[in-house]
């Protein structure tokens, strides 16, 4: 039994009154891709600093491969982060700032500069080596801060939210080359974002922080398809959330009443709740249907359209209901042309009962 | 026709601006003209005018200039002067160092505008009284020989030495040197700090590796007033180091002092200003070039 590369065993991080993190654990394994994820404010770099000993835990213990890490300083701990602000040396050019690393490791020279040029071709910009940092774009710089910390030789990078300050289609750019770098060298990534598009595009698992709580770890299908709440479900978007109190309930589904009407989900994993409870269940918009005629079995809510938005051949429908809640139904442009929605006065949006995800009452 | 209006509107605009400007300006340019320029024209003027009968006569003789030049009193007074600013320089940059990196890595924010606070509170009473309350300190009867003696040690003599110039020049300047060497250090991004950790470097290393390179432009500023202030300094040397041998400051007042000399204190003084602007010149060069190596 292998300890796993990294583990947050309860970990509390507190500044002076103010609970930061607040009893994470997690752990990583070797080779993984994980995504920490959520709102600004809700101690994802907080967790990424206690990781390269740049802050103490209050309480808990973070392990590295079994040994626990409380009190190895920064310097002594091979975690090289990839800074939000890049923190690239001004007074150094781009190789110099690569070489940083191995020098405090005490390569000699010749290796060093060898190594730092290699990697500095890697990432393309082999040609900027002699110049200085300012006079470099935002993505070379980018480029620049991995190289740095890439070239030690890492078992884990530290990333957090590197590709905030640059614009969209250069993130688009630099999401390929992190996701093949992390293939190529099989280490670890521990990528912060607050951005949902980034985490579900590369991590093979995502953290979902709120508040300096885990509110769900798993892959970005399960996080997306089966949210363990309310958070990660509203978070996520494009979902539709239907709250109700529960009305009958076996072991395996449960009907919830509300103001929408009467609705009968599959429980999945959760316990059978009790009769009165507040409870819910989210509709993704893409699992959802549309129609003009009422659908003579299931469940569906008579709706009325309120506005389109095109993104390439997907098409969001922005859709109230009677009770006044908004819901929203996601499907292909040419399906979408099939139907006659203009002249529709009321809108049926259904789903079949396997795709309703219950998720309690929180 | 509306447009032409507008135009002359917009350029009477412009000009009523830039009187506006030079209004606000004139103070200063009357100021620096009367009290700086002036005298300083009349200065180097002066350094070519004679004496006769005690009495100052315009003139343009070259003779002070060779006369203060070819001395080696003058020389030595020269050599003397900067080894004193030179080394009460680094020996204050190096004091204030530690107690810059304290208040602005290690203090809090309150602590900090404290300390600041009361580094400035030194150049509310007068430089001379700060200096003369050493005699206290450093008397061969004065309070460390008095410590020292416990010790077995001593008496050591302190006053009328090179030692108590120094001393007294760090009276002047090092509340000051600490400020700014504070301040430069406060404005450096923690985040390279903490790079230069992530990446390896020994927190002691950070200093030389992180914290200089990017503190450089405002330590070299706190350096170069340090120097100007302690090259042009006459109350340590005289009450603190004796007067013997002269430092340049009062090389000034011993040469008007003897036959109204006023002519050739003013080549010292020239002399004096050259130097101080090619050390500022310099200073200010080194602190702003763009890279170190
Ligand atoms: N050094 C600090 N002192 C006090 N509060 C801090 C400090 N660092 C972070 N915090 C607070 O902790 C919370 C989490 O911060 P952070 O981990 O940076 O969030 P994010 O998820 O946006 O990266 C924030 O509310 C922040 O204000
Ligand atoms: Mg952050």
């Amino acid at each position: 039994m292998v300890a796993p590369l990294v583990e947050f065993r309860s970990v509390v991080k507190r500044f002076d009154d103010f609970v930061a993190v607040e009893r994470v654990n997690f752990t990583i394994e070797a080779g993984e891709f994980v995504a920490i994820m959520g709102p600004s404010g809700c101690g994802k770099t907080t967790t990424l600093r206690m990781l390269a000993g740049l802050e103490a835990p209050s309480e808990g213990e973070v392990l590295m491969e079994g040994r626990v890490m409380n009190d190895v300083p920064a310097h002594e701990r091979d975690t090289p982060l990839v800074w939000q602000s890049l923190a690239l040396f001004p007074f150094l050019n781009a190789r110099e700032n690569v070489e940083f690393g191995l020098q405090m490791r005490g390569v000699a020279a010749a290796e060093r500069r060898r190594r730092a040029l290699e990697w500095l071709d890697r990432m393309e910009i082999a040609e900027f080596a002699e110049r200085d940092i300012a006079s470099l774009s935002g993505g070379q710089k980018q480029r620049v801060a991995l190289a740095r910390s890439l070239v030690i030789e890492p078992r884990i990078l530290l990333l957090d939210e590197p590709l905030s300050a640059l614009d969209a289609n250069l993130v688009i750019r630099m999401q390929s080359v992190l996701t093949k770098l992390q293939r190529e060298l099989g280490i670890t990534f521990v990528y912060v974002t607050h951005s949902q598009s980034e985490a579900f595009a590369m991590a093979d698992r995502v953290v979902i922080m709120s508040r300096g709580h885990i509110a769900q770890i798993g892959s970005p299908k399960d996080i997306y398809r089966a949210p363990a709440n309310r958070f990660v479900a509203e978070f996520v978007g494009r979902n539709n959330i239907i709250t109700g109190t529960v009305g009958k309930a076996t072991a395996k589904t449960v009907t919830i009443d509300g103001s929408l009407g009467s609705f009968t989900v599959d429980l999945g994993q959760h316990e059978k709740p009790r009769q009165g409870d507040t409870a819910r269940f989210v509709v993704a918009a893409d699992l959802a249907q549309i129609s003009t005629a009422k659908p003579r079995r299931g469940n569906a809510i008579a709706c009325s359209l309120i506005s389109e938005e095109f993104i390439g051949s997907v098409v969001t429908l922005f859709l109230e209901a009677e009770d006044g809640s908004e819901l929203k139904v996601q499907l292909q442009e040419r399906e979408l042309s099939k139907m006659d929605l203009k002249q529709a006065a009321t809108i049926y949006l259904s789903w079949a009962a396997d795709q309703a995800h219950y998720i309690g009452a929180d | 026709m509306s447009e032409a209006t507008s135009t002359t509107a917009a350029s009477s605009a412009a000009r009523q601006s830039s009187v506006f400007k030079l209004t606000f300006r004139l103070p200063i340019i009357i100021w620096q003209s009367l009290f700086f320029i002036g005298p300083l024209c009349f200065m180097v003027a002066m350094s070519f005018f004679i004496v006769r009968n005690y009495r100052m006569q315009e003139d343009f003789v070259m003779k002070n200039w060779l006369k203060m030049l070819g001395r080696d009193y003058f020389w030595d007074s020269y050599v003397l002067t900067w080894g004193l600013a030179g080394i009460g320089t680094v020996v204050t940059m190096l004091v204030a160092f530690p107690a810059a990196y304290t208040l602005a890595f290690k203090a809090s924010e309150a602590v900090r505008r404290w300390a600041i606070f009361m580094l400035i509170i030194p150049f509310f009473t007068s430089y001379l009284v700060r200096i003369f309350s050493w005699y206290v300190i450093l008397a061969e009867s004065g309070v460390i020989n008095a410590g020292l003696s416990y010790l077995g040690l001593g008496p050591f003599v302190m006053l009328n030495t090179k030692f108590g110039t120094v001393v007294g020049y760090m009276t002047l300047t090092l509340p000051l040197v600490i400020i700014l060497q504070t301040f430069a250090l406060a404005n450096i991004d923690r985040s390279l700090v903490e790079a230069a950790f992530n990446l390896g470097c020994r927190p002691f290393r950070t200093i030389y590796r992180v914290i200089l390179p990017m503190a450089r432009t405002g330590l070299i500023i706190a350096a170069v007033f340090c120097f100007i202030l302690s090259f042009g300094d006459f109350v340590s040397p005289y009450y603190l180091g004796g007067s013997k041998p002269p430092t340049l400051p009062i090389l000034i007042v011993d040469t008007v002092k003897s036959g109204q000399q006023w002519p050739r204190a003013a080549v010292v003084a020239v002399v004096m200003m050259v130097t101080l602007f090619v050390v500022a010149f310099a200073g200010i060069m080194a602190a702003y070039r763009r890279r170190v190596g």
